[in-house]
């Protein structure tokens, strides 16, 4: 037999045995380097796109849209799949506006609320998707009606006017920076450095890959499938409302009615991007950063270019099938090295 | 090496049933069951499909609970309710379709539902001390383990899957079929695992049909048949005939057909068809009117001919000539339209539409004969085809209406063929034709192939039934390992033929 | 003695709880039907949604009449709905997770392009009528390319045409609606007119007699009467055994996309002269077309799996859906009337499917 060829423990450098697959996948790496083409190439036809006022409130769009996508990633991982979080930022949104306008709220208490909120629209996904026996999309397709019909009953038929300058730290002006970054950014990194570790290094976390893998196999290895899925729906309404607080500070002090609209597909390209793929079982949230970064590098990227803002659509589609179709062949090519 | 964990061995057997006994619906799977297990030791299961083996394993394993008998551990009667609680016994199995995840890692689908955690951290050091230990008791190298399973060879697959009974502790190892995916040098990995492991005191249960491979193997044999044990016998009283002789019994009738319409022309005629990894150098010609049987045990290859000649399969090499005619089959549209007619090995995944009626799942396959206008289909015509078909083959059903999902093995079999019976095919190749079927619609299918043969039809059946081929061909040609062993007449014995297929080396004498 | 042999023919014949009693036999059989066909079961719904309303109306605790006249005229909402229903109805079916996201953004485009056509090229009707609808046929095709033969999934591929077709449509527009004279005078083609002849029935908007009635039809004869239809219920229940009878399982596949990308043309054509000009974002304003249409198809018993699904039932479950609407809008006033088919559209939804699930699961059926 041959020798163990398994990294031994340096002492004072304890690295763990390599038991998992690589750090950073190959399509990260993919990713890495067209972001970094296309910083490159904004930053050489519009010098504005490099300075600080345009990068800082493009970390800032991009904030909300990683936060939930990590979220969505292990939604995505576990085969499952939510339609509704846009509609889920309006309700959150919504009530804690108006929760800061009418009883005013400080910051300390309209946080935990909109966690709280976005923690139950979650359950309420969950319980739907873990116990009913309905495909994902189909329910989510539902709640987001019912949670986009208590966001519009909750605005009443109007906007909500004159929020005041509480959430201001996650928002895109001066308040909002620490060390020159948003804040909202830096959360969103935490928050994804945190799905990452507890990804890679829990078994919950890898239960996810599992159930996605081949759920029925999940089930006989002992794993409680229902409630892994539950909770990842739940976690996703958590930073839904978390989310929901970014939009409305890097907003104005007027709530629209349309907010959060379409975020939905936002998260998802991020998550697709990124190399998780739809059909479950593989992907990272570490991608779904990236795949956020770009997908809001276009967006402001079209509009510093002068063009048409929504030629900035038509690349994330692009962008979508060039990353679901590299995805594939490289799935093809993995199989038939067999 | 040295194995610093060696399962305590018991001085009296490790598992025995005694007089098992169970039915599925009023059909008895198993009549009477006796087998005795002991530590260290590689007990052979052999028997026929429908001889009871798998129930009997299924049984021991907590898939499946026993009408009558005991079961005994370690001397204890115990009763085994759960798949659960053979685990907890230290019964592992590891079945041919591996349960594995193929986006994880091989440590990761070793510890999937039990990871080593330390306050909800997963602790890999120590998990991969242990992966390392396992992976070379099963013969893999220990730095796979960090490969993602899906990136692994079948065989390989396979030693994952052992090295995932082995970590928790197995006592008694079900191995079903293990040998069937692998080429010679891997059997040789897996016997060399197989050794080791009984050396460590594991009892392990070796199901397999390669008869010739058991006596590398095990050390003893328990035939079933009829779900009844026959006899249990060391390996080394008995040889590869013997064996065959009590898996089938006692003299059947040979039912011997007697050869009327067997005409000179060759309707298929296959020069040195090789597919790699399945079959190789395969010569056979099947004239018009005649039934040869092409009989393979699990994975000999033989159920990939079926299709080969139907253009499902990576194109093979070598000839197929069609009625005179080279031809390349690269899609079932143009095997049909020449005029081959094919009935898929496996009903429920290529077979029936289940959840559309029986008018649906006949004419399917002939559409353009659902109306005299081109690309339309008419619903009367398919009610007056698929009645006809319904008619001539006795399916049993209130009309054609109903939906395929709710009718038995047998009907719903039939159903399949009605549809390669709208036209007569020149050619009917026949995939496990009565897989799943019950003796009286197999009794029936068997009469609508002979009826077509005698029409004219040139007949290929491709089996793994052994009572089958040698009730119906004309000629049966037994494949084994890819390439065909031995061509017998419609006279042949089915302890011949079984013999033959199981690996039995005979001397050539003409 | 007879009365055992009667209780073992029924116990056998009938769920276990139906036990002789011919009334209760009755009533049993009759939830069986509803259970596991889906039209039956929306029909009921909609005759008991009539009666609800009736009685409403007649308590006075509406803002109008809920009269035929208003369901007629309701409808004219029924036809963008029903004709995308019916797209994804075909895509749906075909199985392997088929479903189309896009649509809405087909109906944009297309009626960019209908609207530069007719209105600002001086196409004849006939002409930009069938341009148009290559066009459709064209995106769907590139839809269905994708899917079919280089193996995207479905629901990720849409997105992302959903994205690019959108965007494309507020690119060449340049973000207006297109407005010419020609485009105004088609107005005439979406009022409502009377069917002569029948003058007790009244008016009925006319896209329901030219677009959505024609649509159904021929959609109705091709999933029915046609091979290709066939073919596409094959392809949706299993595609492997489609493939060993010989099926070009990739062609027809791809079929349903590019009939999905005809029929959103269709409504493209039809939007335009509902609102007498060419909007930029026609079906993409709110959460899109794409979703309500999906809603009525699950309602109208399309399974998500595939191979599942009869124009019948989706036909009346956009009926009921716009009826429904319509209701509320009477019932509750005001902008909350206007906000409340949300509700409905996400409860029916829900409802239907847990419903579905359920009884596939004990009973089999539609």
């Amino acid at each position: 037999m041959s020798e163990k060829t398994l990294t031994a423990p340096v002492p004072g450098l304890e690295k763990p045995a390599r038991i998992l697959p690589p750090l950073i996948s190959g399509q990260e790496w993919a990713l890495v380097g067209v972001l970094l083409v296309l910083w490159i190439l904004l930053g050489f036809f519009t010098p504005a796109f490099l300075t600080a006022s345009s990068v800082r409130p493009l970390l800032g769009s991009i904030a909300p849209i990683a936060l939930i996508g990590v979220g969505m990633t292990f939604i995505i991982i576990t085969a499952g799949i939510d339609i509704s979080v846009g509609a889920g930022i309006m309700v959150t949104a919504v009530i804690s506006s108006r929760l800061l306008v009418e009883v005013n709220l400080p910051l300390w208490g309209v946080i935990p609320t909109a966690i709280v909120l976005g923690l139950i629209l979650g359950l309420i996904n969950g319980l739907l998707v873990a116990y009913g026996g309905v495909h994902a999309i189909i329910i989510t397709f539902g709640t987001l009606n019912l949670f986009q019909y208590l966001g519009l009953r909750i605005f009443g038929s109007q906007t909500v006017n004159g929020i005041p300058n509480t959430l201001e730290i996650f928002g895109n002006g001066a308040g909002g920076r620490v060390l020159g970054i948003p804040v909202s950014f830096t959360i969103a990194v935490v928050v994804m450095i945190g799905g990452w570790w507890f990804l890679r290094n829990t078994a919950w976390g890898r239960s996810f890959y599992a159930i996605g893998g081949n759920q029925n196999a999940a089930r006989l290895a002992g794993i409680p499938v229902q409630t892994r899925v539950l909770s990842a729906y739940v976690v996703t309404g958590g930073l839904v409302g978390m989310g929901a607080l970014m939009v409305v500070a890097q907003g104005t002090n007027s709530l629209m009615q349309n907010v959060g609209q379409g975020r939905e597909l936002a998260v998802i390209a991020a998550v697709v991007i990124g190399g998780t793929t739809i059909m479950g079982g593989r992907g990272s949230v570490f991608g779904t950063l990236l795949g956020a970064i770009l997908v809001q590098t276009v967006v402001t990227g079209v509009t510093q270019l002068g063009w048409p803002s929504n030629l900035a659509n038509f690349f994330v589609g692009l962008f979508i099938i060039i990353s679901v179709g590299a995805d594939m062949l490289r799935a093809r090519a993995r199989k038939k090295s067999l | 090496m040295v194995d610093n964990e060696v399962v305590a061995e018991p001085p009296g057997p490790r598992v025995q049933v005694t007089k098992i006994s169970k039915s599925y619906g009023g059909v008895k799977a198993i009549v009477h069951a006796d087998m005795t297990i002991q530590s260290g030791r590689v007990h052979a299961l052999v028997g026929e499909n429908g001889a009871g083996k798998s129930t009997l394993i299924k049984i021991i394993a907590g898939a499946e609970k026993a009408d009558g008998g005991t079961i005994t551990f370690d001397g204890a009667p115990v009763t085994i309710n759960s798949t659960g609680e053979a685990i907890s016994l230290g019964i592992q199995t590891v079945y041919q379709e591996p349960q594995l995840f193929p986006e994880l890692s091989v440590a990761e689908n070793i510890f999937i539902g039990r990871e080593i955690t330390k306050n909800g951290r997963i602790q890999w050091k120590q998990e991969a001390d242990q992966v390392r230990e396992l992976l070379e008791t099963v013969g893999l190298e220990s730095n796979i383990a960090a490969t993602a399973v899906g990136a692994l060879s079948v065989a390989q697959q396979q030693q994952v899957s052992i090295a995932k009974a082995l970590a928790t502790d197995a006592t008694v190892l079900i191995l079903d079929e293990p040998s069937a995916i692998l080429t010679d040098a891997e059997i040789d990995v897996l016997f060399e695992v197989v050794r080791r492991l009984a050396a460590r005191g594991v009892a392990i249960i070796y199901i397999s049909h390669r008869l010739d491979e058991l006596f590398r193997i095990a050390d003893e044999v328990t035939i079933m048949r009829d779900g009844h044990t026959i006899d249990s016998r060391p390996m080394s009283e008995l040889t590869v005939r013997e064996i065959a002789e009590m898996m089938v019994g006692g003299i059947l009738s040979n039912q011997s057909r007697t050869r009327t319409n067997v005409s000179d022309e060759i309707v298929l005629e296959l020069k040195n068809l090789t597919l790699s990894g399945k079959f190789h150098g395969v010569n056979l010609s099947v004239a018009r009117g005649e039934i040869v049987g092409v009989f393979g045990l699990v994975g000999s290859g033989a159920e990939s001919i079926a299709g080969a000649i139907y253009g499902m399969t990576e194109r093979p090499q070598g000839e197929l000539i069609f009625q005179g005619k080279a031809m390349v089959i690269r899609h079932p549209a143009q095997a049909k339209k020449a005029g081959i007619a094919l009935l898929p090995a496996n009903r429920s995944q290529q077979g029936i539409f289940s959840f559309q009626s029986i008018g649906f799942n006949i004419t399917i396959g002939r559409l353009e004969m659902l109306s005299k206008m081109r690309g339309w289909a008419e619903a009367r015509t398919e009610k007056i085809l698929a009645e006809e078909q319904v008619d001539t083959l006795s399916i049993k059903t209130p009309n054609t209406l109903q939906l395929v999902s709710a009718m038995s093995g047998g009907n719903a079999q039939k159903v399949v063929l009605a549809r390669q019976l709208l036209k007569r095919p020149a050619l009917m190749v026949l995939a496990e034709p009565t897989q799943g079927v019950d003796v009286g619609a197999k009794e029936e299918i068997h009469r609508i192939v002979t009826g077509l043969a005698e029409k004219g039809t040139g007949v290929l059946v491709v089996t793994s039934d052994l009572g089958e081929v040698q009730r119906i061909a004309d000629r049966v040609i037994v494949i084994r390992n890819g390439a065909i062993v031995r061509e017998f007449g419609s006279d042949a014995t089915q302890v011949e033929l079984l013999a033959a297929a199981a690996g039995e080396i005979v001397k050539v004498s003409s | 003695m007879t009365q055992t042999t009667g209780q073992i023919k029924a116990s056998r014949k009938e769920p276990s709880f139906a036990r002789g009693h011919a009334l209760l036999g009755a009533l049993q059989r009759f939830a069986m039907t509803l259970l596991t066909q889906r039209s039956a079961l929306l029909c009921l719904v909609t005759v008991v949604l009539l009666l609800v309303m009736s009685i409403m109306d007649a308590q006075g605790t509406l803002s109008g009449p809920y009269d035929v006249k208003y369901l007629a005229s309701s409808t004219i909402a029924l036809v963008g709905l029903a004709m995308l229903a019916l797209a994804q109805l075909i895509v749906i079916v075909s199985g392997r997770g088929g479903i189309d996201l896009s649509v809405g953004s087909m109906v944009s485009l297309s009626g960019i392009f209908f609207g530069f056509s007719y209105g600002v090229w001086g196409w004849s009707l006939f002409a930009a009528f069938v341009a148009t609808m290559l066009v459709g046929a064209v995106l769907g095709g590139i839809n269905g390319v994708l899917i079919a033969y280089a193996g995207f999934p479905p629901l990720i591929m849409t997105l992302a045409t959903y994205y690019a077709y959108r965007s494309l449509a507020l690119v060449f527009s340049d973000q207006k609606p297109v407005n010419s004279e020609r485009i105004q005078e088609f107005y005439g083609a979406a009022k409502a007119v009377p069917i002569p002849g029948l003058s007790f029935i009244p008016p009925i908007p006319l896209g329901v007699i030219t677009f959505l009635i024609p649509t159904a039809i021929i959609v109705w004869i091709v999933m029915n009467k046609t091979v290709y239809g066939r073919k596409l219920y094959a392809i949706g229940t299993n595609d492997v055994a489609a493939l060993w009878t010989g099926i070009n399982v990739k062609a027809t596949r791809m079929g349903a996309f590019i009939l999905s990308g005809l029929i959103s043309s269709l409504v493209a054509i039809y939007t335009v002269a509902q609102f007498a000009s060419a909007r930029p974002d026609a079906g993409t304003s709110g959460s899109g077309m794409a979703l309500p249409a999906i809603t009525i198809a699950v309602l109208g018993g399309v399974a998500i799996t595939g191979g599942i699904g009869r124009v019948g039932g989706v036909l009346i479950a956009a009926l009921l859906i716009v009826w429904l609407n319509a209701g509320i809008l009477l019932a509750i006033p005001g902008n909350v009337g206007a906000q409340t088919p949300l509700l409905a559209l996400g409860l029916v939804l829900i409802g239907a499917s847990l419903l579905n699930a359920a009884t596939k699961k004990r009973f089999g059926g539609i």
